[in-house]
């Protein structure tokens, strides 16, 4: 059958997790490829052979086939694109390694471009220093949070200069700029309203 | 001193900076302290709340948490106790103190600017004049070395002017000596009479909700938590019916403007038979009579009956005329008993219609009077509805810790946290929880009566909760045990037939700590006195001054007292003399 390959390479992304990028299948691509190069020449040679009664349908399925062949791979290095691209906005510049292992060369290459872009855009943005958009990516509701600390992990200096004292089992109103990196490093915990 | 203009006086000093919010375990302090967050966050205000249960844990926190702190918010504690005296602050700190402990610590009332009371004085509260309680001792000292001086400078005069002299002044000295023990004597009684019972005064939550709404700040969540710090009051008979009347009438003058809006919606809506709005929109509050039973929305008809409280008490349902009385009442209701073993949300429909009803009219000739009250009921969208009292008994539950090996500050934070619309489900669990609590605490009155455990010893009632009874560790939790040791002075008075003993208080004890042998002791001022005041804060305290027993009247509440076990006879004894 036609553009069983593709399917497969297609169904081989879709049954990985969402905010994953499965390994590039290079084999899966050429396998492809050289499927849509058979069939050209299989529609040259229909072609130069039987002049006379052209077997029309017999060209346009092969026609279609290989129409269908490109888009799918088109399909496949769009959605990978798009899953780096979310990946840039939520993790930042420096992929895990784990990830940059899965990626074909053109696909490391788009990354780096993608990165420059952002970053010269967002320097951009503002009088000076420019503005980090992937901060908060959502508009917060608040510039600050109710934390709960969950050790106790001694003083804390706030910007205003103030010393906070973080004790296990207390209650704090906190920015919300001081508070994240806490709550990542699990120092904090979020109230929720 | 007391602080009148909650915005000017409190809230615009406390919010230009950093505040450290201290708050007692209790229903009250633990909605009062949402409120003050849910305050707070419009201002982005920076905070520290620790929650503390006794004196020992105040100190330490402040200890900790005191650099950099000027400004520090005390909700349900500290307000009977020298805080001065205790905590030796720096001279800039300001406490804040929101207490509905009564009385008022006099140096509290009297301090100059460091601690500021948040509350209106009461007329019946009686706070002695400054003058009788404090003498201006730098004054009467200068007189004194005065009066030397002039000794020294008569030196040169002759000898008989100055042995008159002197015989004046001594007898000035005399009498100034005898005014001044009148005054101390004066003085004793005064303070005595100031602090020789504990009470509750007005609900800490309600009067946060009172700044929130000059602040203009009100909604109908905060409106709710003020509710359920007046409802705990009212469930655990620690305010005057006709104060809490007054309460529920102002709140009914809030609901009417808080919820006018989103009634207004409803009737558009049912009007134009529009798509049912969100729920935000469909949050409203209702104020209406309710009945005394617990939790009945959630639980059956049959076990809320038995195991609230009021009806067991007067229907004496641990009794086997009691159950008796208990079926009659159902078939005289026309109740069938598998309705009446359902839960509620799953009755017919017209039975649920006409249940309270039934029970008005019942309650006439069953000796259920005052069975109704008003009370508060929220409704948010279809869902089932909470009745104020539904909150407490869950916020009870949930706060309680020794059930589920939580620690005790998880339990505070679970207990806020419920008070979100956000985490129904932790109100759910308390409810559940809950009902266990009520069924357990039935079933221990009903043991302790049957075995006579309620001992009558002269001028009051006892009751231990014996180490090694089923369920006995949660009334190490001092606001389980009080609800013990009401139910079974309630449940002791009803079942005795001689009308002498009605009037006796009763105390309670169970082991707080069975690896350190403490045990904790609370006493309940008796059924008959109208006002809920007790005089067992001051009777431990004198109790603990004359014995040489180890007594730490370390919680808030001056009427709870722990001790080691070996020392509790013979504080019972010393007790019953000093009572009798």
């Amino acid at each position: 059958m036609y553009c069983d390959k593709v399917i497969e390479l297609l169904k081989e992304l879709e049954r990985s997790r969402e905010d994953t990028i499965p390994p590039y299948n290079n084999d899966g691509i050429n396998h492809v490829l050289s499927e849509m190069k058979t069939l050209d020449a299989e529609i040259i040679d229909l072609l130069r052979t039987q002049k006379d009664n052209l077997p029309l349908d017999a060209i346009r399925l092969r026609r279609a086939a290989i129409e269908r062949n490109k888009r799918c791979l088109l399909t496949y290095i769009w959605t990978r694109i798009q899953r780096l691209k979310e990946m840039r906005w939520e993790i930042g510049a420096i992929l895990p390694s784990d990830v940059r292992q899965n990626l074909s060369q053109s696909e490391i290459e788009w990354f780096n471009n993608y990165c420059k872009t952002l970053v010269s855009y967002m320097k951009t943005i503002g009088p000076d220093t420019g503005l980090n958009l992937t901060q908060d990516t959502k508009p917060p509701k608040s510039l600050y949070t109710e934390v709960r600390s969950l050790v106790d992990a001694g003083k804390l200096e706030l910007e205003s200069g103030e010393v906070l004292i973080l004790r296990k089992n207390s209650q704090y109103m906190l920015s919300r700029s001081q508070a994240e990196p806490l709550i990542r490093q699990g120092v904090l915990e979020q109230v929720r309203q | 001193m007391f602080v009148d203009d909650l915005v000017k006086g409190f809230y615009d000093v406390v919010s230009s900076n950093k505040i450290l919010i201290l708050v007692n375990y209790d229903v009250d302090a633990i909605c009062a302290a949402k409120i003050f967050q849910y305050i707070l966050r419009f201002d982005n205000v920076i905070y520290v709340l620790v929650p503390v249960k006794t004196t020992t844990e105040l100190k330490k926190v402040y200890k900790e948490q005191k650099a950099d702190v000027k400004h520090i918010v005390l909700i349900n504690c500290g307000g009977s106790l020298d805080i001065i005296d205790i905590l030796e602050p720096e001279e800039d700190i300001i406490f804040f103190v929101i207490d509905s402990h009564r009385p008022t610590d006099i140096c509290n009332v009297y301090s100059s600017s460091q601690i500021r009371i948040l509350a209106t004085p009461e007329n019946d509260e009686k706070i002695p004049k400054f003058d009788d309680i404090f003498i201006d001792e730098e004054s009467s000292e200068e007189e004194d070395s005065n009066s030397d001086d002039l000794n020294e400078d008569s030196g040169n005069d002759a000898i008989e002017k100055r042995q008159n002299k002197r015989r004046i002044l001594q007898q000035n000295a005399f009498i100034k000596r005898k005014e001044r023990r009148n005054w101390e004597e004066k003085r004793k009684k005064l303070l005595f009479d100031y602090t020789q019972f504990s009470y509750y005064g007005r609900s800490t939550a309600i009067l946060m909700y009172d700044l929130a709404w000059k602040l203009h700040r009100e909604s109908v969540d905060v409106l709710w938590w003020g509710i359920i710090g007046v409802t705990e009051q009212f469930i655990f008979g620690k305010t005057e019916n006709m104060l809490y009347l007054k309460e529920v009438e102002l709140i009914g003058d809030h609901i009417g403007r808080i919820c006018e809006s989103a009634v207004n919606h409803n009737e558009l809506n049912s009007l134009s038979q529009t798509v049912p709005s969100n729920d935000s929109s469909n949050l409203r509050i209702e104020s209406g009579k309710d009945l005394l039973l617990a939790l009945y929305r959630h639980w059956t008809i049959e076990s809320s009956l038995r195991y609230s409280m009021f009806t067991s008490v007067s229907l004496k349902l641990w009794t086997v005329k009691g159950e008796k009385r208990l079926k009659q009442i159902l078939a005289e209701m026309g109740l069938p008993l598998s309705e009446s073993r359902q839960m509620y949300r799953s009755m017919d429909l017209n039975l649920r219609k006409q249940f309270f009803e039934m029970m008005e009219k019942i309650s006439n000739t069953h000796n259920l009077l005052n069975l109704t009250y008003p009370s508060f009921i929220l409704h948010q969208g279809f869902k089932t509805r909470y009745q104020s009292a539904d909150y407490v008994y869950s916020m009870i539950a949930t706060l309680e810790s020794n059930i589920h090996g939580k620690s005790s500050a998880e339990c505070f934070y679970n207990t806020m946290d419920s008070l979100s619309r956000s985490k129904k489900n932790l109100l759910d669990e308390g409810i559940e929880r809950a009902k266990w609590i009520l069924t357990n605490m039935f079933r221990h009155i009903q043991a302790a009566l049957d075995m006579r455990q309620v001992i009558l010893a002269g001028p009051f009632y006892y009751l231990i909760v014996q180490e090694g009874t089923l369920n006995s560790q949660h009334y190490s939790d001092p606001q389980l045990l009080i609800m013990l040791a009401s139910f079974a002075l309630r449940a002791q008075v009803a079942s005795s037939h001689k009308n002498r003993n009605t009037h006796l208080p009763l105390i309670a004890s169970a082991v707080l700590d069975s690896d350190q042998d403490t045990c904790i002791i609370v006493g309940i001022p008796p059924i008959t006195e109208s006002l809920p005041r007790s005089f067992f804060g001051k009777a431990f305290e004198q109790v603990a001054n004359k014995t040489n027993i180890d007594v730490s009247l370390d919680y808030f509440d001056s009427s709870i007292a722990k001790m080691q076990i070996k020392d509790r006879p013979k504080f019972f004894d010393a007790l019953t003399a000093l009572l009798s």
